[in-house]
């Protein structure tokens, strides 16, 4: 792959809008599990207000989801200490992601660098690192995917809440499937040899025995960390 | 339950907003202080793709028949017909469609 030099990147609206677009296939079932997540807050007695900040400010729907099963009424110091550490476990796998753009990013001055990786999210991140992998090094397709993710989610999360239930049942429209299909459809390109048999062999081997064996959301630390190390030693 | 905003639940979803924020701020921070030799930037590239897998193996070995089927479709249209939508539709019509007939 002919890179382009690192001092190329660049920000132009192209790129941004470019990025938004990429996340269109993933429009509905966003737009779904917004829907279902509104719904649920309103059942544990957020108001509007509070589904759209916590959308808005925590951007994590995971996250948010889990925590929702242990939401509290009156929360108090150790409560809220064990929802940081809860929030920390789900998403420590963007400990991992926003590692993965330093060699990019890094070529930004901080003040860009940072504001844009409040807008890391699974998706827009699992996309933009395709585009990357394609030579792609408009930072503003990043913000362009994350800020189109930010307000389909609070968007699609307040609408869940006005409206409440009355939704489909979510396995059976197969809402499950939509985000591992995007991500696989983001890996898929990534595909070149040797180092990615060894790596993402080793990431899915040590994920799904972690699933079993480590409780809570460890595994797709230990399996990514695993795989990233093992392709990183195979060299071909 | 009826105000529009509670300070409780203001501050959990504070809390949550601070540790979503240092989540996505940490790795990047922290490989400042790592020098990006080549082995490092080896691990880096090949990060992306391990951290997808680690969501997507356990997330299909967990799920039923008809998710595994729904992901295949998803890889044979990714590869064959190099579309995201194609790849994200065809898995929820036959991850839908399995279940629907009682698999």
């Amino acid at each position: 792959m002919d890179a382009p030099s690192p001092t190329a990147v660049r920000f132009t609206r192209e790129a941004f809008l470019a990025g938004a677009r990429v996340m269109v296939p993933l429009m509905p079932g966003m737009l779904l599990f917004g829907l279902a997540f509104g719904a649920a807050s309103a059942q544990k007695g957020f108001s509007w207000l509070e589904t759209a900040l916590s959308s808005g400010l925590v951007f994590a729907g995971l996250a948010q989801m889990v925590a929702l099963e242990g939401w509290q009424a009156q929360w108090t110091v150790p409560s809220l200490l064990a929802l940081a550490v809860l929030t920390f476990t789900v998403n420590m796998r963007h400990l991992l992601m926003a590692a993965s753009m330093r060699p990019w990013l890094s070529e930004l001055p901080a003040w860009k660098s940072y504001p844009s990786l409040f807008l890391l999210a699974d998706n827009n991140w699992a996309a933009t690192m395709r585009y990357y992998s394609q030579g792609g090094r408009d930072a503003a397709f990043f913000v362009g995917s994350g800020s189109f993710t930010w307000l389909m989610w609070v968007l699609s999360t307040v609408a869940g809440q006005v409206l409440g239930g009355g939704l489909p049942d979510p396995k059976a429209v197969a809402i499950d499937v939509v985000v591992p299909a995007f991500f696989i459809a983001m890996l898929v390109p990534n595909w070149k040899g040797r180092r990615e048999v060894v790596g993402w062999g080793v990431a899915a081997a040590v994920s799904v025995a972690a699933s079993y064996l480590v409780p809570g959301w460890w595994f797709i630390f230990i399996g990514a960390v695993s795989g990233a190390i093992a392709g990183g030693f195979t060299d071909d | 339950m009826t105000s529009l905003l509670d300070a409780s639940t203001l501050a959990a979803i504070c809390v949550m907003a601070v540790t979503t924020l240092f989540n996505r701020t940490a790795g990047f921070m922290v490989m400042r202080f790592i020098p990006l030799t080549p082995r490092v930037r080896r691990i880096l590239e090949c990060l992306p793709g391990a951290v997808i897998v680690a969501i997507v193996a356990p997330t299909a070995a967990h799920g039923d028949l008809a998710m595994a089927a729904g992901l295949v479709a998803a890889l044979a249209a990714a590869k064959f017909l190099k579309s995201d939508f194609f790849a994200v539709i065809g898995a929820v019509v036959v991850t839908a469609g399995l279940r629907y007939v009682g698999f």
